[in-house]
């Protein structure tokens, strides 16, 4: 039986849908140490975006995650020259607690800041340490996102983790970067458990079947679409869903709807229309 | 309104070959899982792909014996599936000498061999696949073997002429190592099913030409649709995307002499 989803057949004729925007809810920017980036800037990233559909997309710069103080500033300007086609994340580095208090002081002195990047395992500090609660604190009371990379059976991010995260602070919306990778059967447990716990696409949409049973299993509401990009083509990430036995509901939900939802507070009109037309 | 019926018809690919799919149970799936042959069959319908070279996963998981033996078996009354086998050391003759071995890829019309070398334990070199090898590059037969790197430098530096198609090159972008065998060795061949580099594809191409990627889709372990979508929009040359899909496996196979 072939596949008769009509999204899928606009991404094969067009290489990107009218019907179904994209929004990438999981962006870095600027090169990094261990891979070699055709685009790594900004220009490269939004011609990639504009021809694979993805109307925004929400960073953390990779500076941001060795350097916070540097990189968020690279980010803020970056969002400030692209306004409605780049949003970022406060990136936090737990090993510099004097550091974070400080991003954490001027979060919204910058605008298209939605939340906060956690990186536990790439800072070797557990989540659930004492130097994250500020940031969390702040993101509650604030009711902001939290993109936080998740890796299976990692002792500073397992999804399990998130599990007794949740409940303590439920204003947070956590967004389990890469969906717990390889523990699977926990982290979609924690995303169906906690109505503030969503999944997170990026590399696990890889992983044959597993979108299917995120959405089986936790349901397409609850699950967000993400590419590290400049890491990993749009359209890899969109191929794995458009061909995922899921309905084009599902599809909408995943590839924009849900990220519609959450970025609702923080939106800014593009300026240049965000050209995926 | 032309040029829009241009681009909408250009991304049209009729001919979706698979150079890098399988079948069979797993002892642990990594990730979805195709049982047998019909199952295959049915996902790359689904994806609206023609044909492809296969392997069975006991081939790797469980021996090569068994594994080509099966593939073949079940893929027998299967046009659209073509088999592929693992090599072992000639040495031990687990699958023949050498020229029983070829024999018998004659006679199952095998054109395309996998290699193994960490999960069999052997080393890929010219002290061990001598004899095989030399028959294998004036026959054009291609090796499939993993991003093994400096196994595939150490074994190209023997075998110049080698047909190679690299499989399953990392999700990290791997051009750092591999760009300089694609320049020095002009039989290097790169699957597509897990280069997810964003732009990767379409800056291949603009360095390297048409000619070096092939089409594959990794499963049952990637998402069937996932490098088919990233090689039906990349920004490359309409020729370059249909080569790619399935012309440039054809073209490997139409020049192996058995």
């Amino acid at each position: 039986m072939r596949n008769d989803s009509k999204i899928a057949g606009e991404f094969l004729a067009r290489g990107r849908s009218e019907a179904c925007p994209v929004i990438d809810m999981h962006g870095h920017y600027g090169p990094y140490r261990a891979i070699y980036f055709p685009k790594p800037w900004a220009d490269g990233m939004l011609e990639t975006m504009d021809r694979c559909g993805v109307v925004c997309i929400v960073c953390s710069s990779h500076a941001s995650l060795v350097d916070p103080a540097r990189g968020n500033r690279e980010m803020a300007e970056v969002v400030s020259a692209h306004p409605g086609r780049f949003y970022a994340y406060c990136a936090i580095n737990p090993n510099y607690p004097n550091v974070a208090e400080e991003e954490i002081r001027r979060f919204g002195e910058d605008g298209g800041f939605v939340g906060f990047k956690f990186h536990p395992s790439g800072h070797s500090y557990p989540i659930t340490g004492r130097n994250y609660v500020p940031a969390l604190e702040y993101a509650n009371e604030n009711s902001l996102l939290l993109l936080s990379h998740t890796w299976g059976e990692s002792q500073y991010d397992g999804p399990g983790l998130f599990g007794e995260l949740a409940p303590k602070y439920p204003d947070v919306t956590f967004l389990m970067g890469h969906a717990g990778y390889g523990e699977w059967d926990s982290a979609l447990a924690v995303a169906r458990d906690h109505p503030n716990v969503y999944l997170e696409l990026t590399a696990a949409h890889r992983v044959s079947g597993i979108i299917t049973r995120m959405v089986e299993e936790v349901g397409s509401h609850k699950v967000v679409f993400g590419t590290d990009l400049p890491w990993f083509d749009p359209l890899y990430g969109i191929g794995a869903v458009c061909f995922s036995r899921i309905s084009d509901q599902d599809r909408h939900n995943i590839l924009h709807l849900n990220a519609e939802r959450l970025l609702a507070p923080f939106r800014e009109p593009a300026q240049d229309g965000g050209r995926h037309s | 309104m032309v040029a829009y019926l241009r681009v909408q018809a250009h991304r049209r690919i009729v001919d979706w070959f698979d150079c890098n799919c399988g079948f069979g149970v797993p002892a642990k799936p990594l990730g979805g899982v195709l049982r047998s042959a019909a199952d295959l069959i049915g996902e790359l319908e689904f994806c609206g792909v023609g044909e492809a070279i296969v392997y069975h996963v006991a081939m790797e998981a469980e021996s090569a014996q068994v594994g080509n033996r099966l593939v073949c078996e079940e893929t027998a009354d299967e046009p659209r599936l073509h088999p592929t086998w693992a090599v072992l050391p000639p040495q031990t003759e687990e699958l023949g000498n050498v020229h029983e071995f070829l024999a018998a890829m004659r006679e199952h019309d095998i054109k395309v061999l996998r290699a193994y070398p960490e999960e069999h334990r052997y080393r890929l070199d010219a002290l061990t696949f001598g004899p095989l090898l030399e028959e294998l590059v004036p026959r054009r037969i291609p090796l499939m073997i993993g991003p093994h790197w400096q196994v595939i430098a150490d074994l190209l530096a023997d075998f110049q002429e080698l047909t190679l198609i690299i499989r399953n090159h990392g999700n990290w972008g791997d051009d750092r190592y591999f760009r300089p065998l694609i320049e020095r060795y002009p039989r290097v061949h790169l699957d597509t099913s897990d280069y997810q580099q964003a732009e990767g594809i379409s800056e291949f191409v603009r360095r390297y030409g048409p000619d070096r990627l092939l089409y594959g889709s990794g499963a049952p372990t990637l998402q069937m649709g996932a490098a088919l979508l990233s090689l039906a929009g990349a920004d490359v040359p309409t020729e370059a995307r249909e080569a790619t899909a399935g012309g440039n496996l054809r073209r490997l196979l139409a020049e192996v002499q058995l």
